[in-house]
């Protein structure tokens, strides 16, 4: 089952690959806005990771560190 | 040659081509696509135009000529002519460090990030052949030394921004924002009396991350130009050789910022101040201070 | 020009300018930096579950522009929980009495009510700092550091992550790596594992002569909890429109990590009905849980932002998996719709699903050996979680946007297993939990 998702996941990077050209920087005006981030909530990110943290048995991904606590 | 590529943005339209080994662009307040077509045409034809005046590369225009003339006077038409006496005037300003005459230092300096730097004889050979002092010039006459080079490619890009910035003026009575490869100036402020954003990327941010290192300036008038270029250099014995030449030693500028952009009238008066800034080396933003214009450094 | 004596040369330009364009004086630039040097975050979260728990949670953040790339962001967040969490007893037909690991704090739970302990109540404090500086030509440092602190639990902590840019900045990789020590000290002392709770009414609450002298029970002055984790990731920019990242991370816990508070019933193997304490101050039998005092876990997570004309969408996903043979997939779906005039609207979808813990028990039974490990705690248990929510943003004025989403939770797994024994059919033992998330938020730029 595991290994169905990650295969999907890659085909859909790859897939995107295809079109891959080096994007030049004047055409890298929409990423320098903050919708584009790759966080543009981190707020909210964080209080959906304590949140999610608090509830469930898995945790992080995106990033390291960011304190404990006794919730789990 | 390709017209402009048009892009039609949330309230203004984008003309795009090619100039000057740039990527160019003009960014029209307006939601007329004709309109827009128009006048990145007409930005499109002064950028070419001027780089086929300018270029070393073209065996058909007047520097060509000035440059094989071997010791022979030349006659230049007008708007060369102003930009020899603009060139002459710099010269004097800046005590001879801005020197249209040094473009044959890229013989020996060839800033490819390699260890190769030149001879002390070698440079002195070169220096031999440099010296806006040595040239004659008397408008519209100019006769250079046989084995002698200008190179007005340090005054070219900007001033065809300006002169962009003056044809689109007189052509119609929207703001538009031209962009030539990081050259920048605008007719004026744009509907609502707002200014044109423009986006200063540092050359070490980060993209994408939530710390994406960008000034962000708001341009109701004026224009902007950015002096260096941080991967142009050459890196011996953990010294780091700027490519920014001192036309009078042969040698690069010590101390010289990685960047400097300045916010000046006009896009040929921000350039030339942000090159002045650069040969100043280490009292670049000292000197920027003294000017009173708004600008920004980069070091380290 | 070698400034030995400086002086302007602008006017002296500015003139040869004009003569060069052939233009009459041209208008003075006006610009203003319209970039920031501070930036202001706040945020305040309302969490509840319903007949459960309830956080509410106010954070602040600064993040500052020291210039040459260097940033310093400072966070701090309180949190204040109150209300009952499940504390891993089955449901009986009897009334049901439970005390802290010193007969202290004791609650009763009714008959044929999922057993809730309502002394969960706690305020916590955090505080954490980032500071991000370039360290060469494409490399960029992020080392922080990070503090909590709450009536039984003090986590501190630090990390380094580290980003490497190449291909004209189109490719970042990165690298990160974090420790924390986490110190548990449970009112009472942590409790020995598979130990008897005390549940007589008469439960040694007044006996005691201050929890101090309980505190060598669970170990000197508490447990401790330590923990390593290391990140390795791919951001790449696609096109335009595209960012793509993609991380590999894995970690490990050592030490305390089981929950001083939570319990298995001991039930009955015919009837599933609650049996007699062997200590005869208990009225029945719980045991207190016990988990390995090791984890490894490792996760793989991918995200995407797509930005159409417009609107933007968030796409992510992780599997995650660790040596107590939990499997989870989370998927994160957001969608931001513009409606123009710089206010937005922001759907969200998430789901989850994870595979139980293999020494996850709904109960122990009595009779049958205690197994090595054992916890009822049902967030280790085959679960599933729904949320749907919706968020509206926009900005305020050149400085300031706010937002505000409201969103559900669902947990629920399985409620029926086939090994429920006897009344415990009759039972619900995975009630779902609902909540619902509350948050208001507020940015500002200096």
């Amino acid at each position: 089952m595991v290994r169905i998702y990650l295969a999907f996941a890659l085909l859909l990077i790859l897939a995107q690959a295809c079109s891959w050209q080096p994007v030049k920087p004047w055409e890298r005006d929409l990423h320098a806005a903050k919708k584009m981030q790759l966080d543009p909530h981190p707020l909210e990110s964080y209080l959906d990771e304590h949140i999610y943290f608090s509830k469930e048995a898995s945790s992080g991904g995106a990033g390291v560190g960011g304190g404990g606590c006794g919730c789990n | 040659m390709h017209d402009p590529q048009l892009q039609n943005c949330e309230d203004y339209w984008v003309g795009r081509f090619t100039a000057m080994a740039s990527p160019c662009e003009v960014l029209i307040d307006t939601q007329d696509p004709i309109l827009a077509k128009q006048l990145a045409g007409i930005a499109q034809q002064e950028a070419l135009r001027i780089e086929h005046k300018l270029s070393r590369y073209r065996q058909d225009n007047i520097i060509h000529t000035i440059n094989t003339a071997q010791g022979a006077i030349v006659k230049v038409d007008e708007e060369t002519a102003h930009m020899l006496d603009y060139a002459a005037e710099c010269y004097e300003l800046s005590d001879g460090l801005f020197d249209v005459t040094s473009g044959v230092l890229r013989e020996v300096w060839k800033f490819d990030g390699s260890d190769r730097i030149p001879s002390p004889g070698q440079v002195k050979k070169v220096l031999a052949r440099i010296g806006w002092n040595k040239v004659h010039w008397r408008s519209p006459n100019i006769r250079l030394r046989k084995n002698m080079q200008i190179d007005l490619g340090g005054i070219g890009k900007e001033y065809s921004v300006d002169r962009t910035v003056i044809l689109l003026r007189d052509a119609a009575n929207v703001s538009c924002l031209v962009n030539f490869g990081g050259d920048i100036a605008t007719t004026g402020p744009r509907r609502q009396g707002k200014g044109w954003l423009v986006g200063i990327e540092t050359p070490d941010a980060v993209p994408n991350t939530v710390t994406a290192s960008t000034k962000v300036y708001e341009l109701q008038q004026g224009a902007l130009a950015t002096s260096g270029d941080a991967r142009r250099y050459l890196l011996k014995d953990g010294i780091r050789y700027s490519h920014i030449l001192n036309p009078r030693t042969g040698w690069p500028v010590q101390g010289a910022p990685r960047s400097v952009t300045v916010i000046a009238d006009t896009c040929t008066e921000a350039g030339i101040l942000a090159t002045f800034a650069m040969l100043n080396g280490a009292q670049a933003e000292a000197f920027l201070n003294q000017q009173g214009v708004k600008y920004w450094c980069i070091r380290g | 020009m070698q400034l030995k004596k400086p002086k302007s040369i602008r006017g002296a330009l500015a003139t040869a300018t004009c003569a060069l364009l052939g233009s009459q004086t041209p208008q003075p630039a006006v610009a203003s930096e319209s970039g920031t040097n501070w930036e202001f975050d706040s945020a305040l979260l309302y969490y509840s579950e319903k007949d459960r728990v309830t956080a509410v949670e106010p954070v602040v953040n600064a993040r500052g522009d020291l210039g040459n790339d260097r940033f310093i962001n400072l966070r701090f967040v309180v949190d204040v929980l109150s209300g009952a969490s499940a504390n891993g007893a089955v449901p009986s037909d009897r009334t049901q009495t439970f005390s802290g690991p010193s007969g202290q704090k004791s609650y009763t739970v009714a008959p044929n009510q999922t057993p809730l302990d309502p002394t969960f109540e706690d305020t916590r404090f955090a505080a954490s700092v980032l500071w991000e500086t370039p360290t060469s030509e494409n490399v960029t440092s992020f080392l922080g550091a990070n503090f909590s602190t709450e009536a039984d639990y003090t986590s501190i902590g630090v990390s380094g992550t580290f980003t490497y840019d190449t291909n004209n900045k189109n490719t970042t990789y990165t690298a990160g790596v974090a420790f924390s020590h986490d110190t548990i000290s449970p009112e009472g002392g942590a409790p020995d594992p598979f130990t008897e709770v005390p549940t007589g009414l008469t439960g040694g609450g007044e006996d005691d002569e201050g929890d101090d002298d309980h505190e060598g029970e669970g170990g000197e002055s508490g447990e401790t909890k330590n923990v390593t984790e290391f990140l390795f990731g791919i951001t790449q920019i696609i096109s335009r429109q595209t960012i793509t990242q993609i991380n590999y991370s894995i970690g490990q816990s050592s030490g305390y990590l089981t929950d001083p508070y939570k319990l298995l019933t001991v039930v009955d193997p015919v009837t599933g009905d609650l049996v007699p304490g062997v200590d005869p101050n208990n009225t029945y039998r719980y045991l207190y849980e016990k988990r390995p005092d090791t984890r490894t876990r490792q996760s793989l997570y991918w995200k995407i932002n797509h930005q159409f004309t417009d609107d933007v969408v968030y796409l992510t996903y992780r599997y995650f998996w660790d040596d107590w043979d939990i499997k989870s997939h989370t998927v994160d779906l957001r969608y931001r719709y513009e409606l123009g005039q710089h206010h937005y609207l922001q759907p969200h979808v998430r789901y989850y699903q994870q595979t139980a813990a293999n020494f996850y028990h709904y109960f122990l039974v009595d009779g049958e050996p205690i197994p090595q490990y054992a916890s009822a705690d049902y967030r280790l248990g085959d679960m599933t979680t729904t949320t749907i929510g919706l968020l509206y943003g926009a900005q305020v004025g050149k400085h300031s946007e706010f937002n505000f989403r409201a969103e559900f939770m669902k947990q629920s797994g399985e409620s029926h297993p086939a090994e429920a024994i006897g009344k415990l059919r009759n039972y619900d033992l995975f009630p779902d939990v609902e909540a619902i998330i509350l948050q208001a938020s507020y940015n500002y730029n200096f």
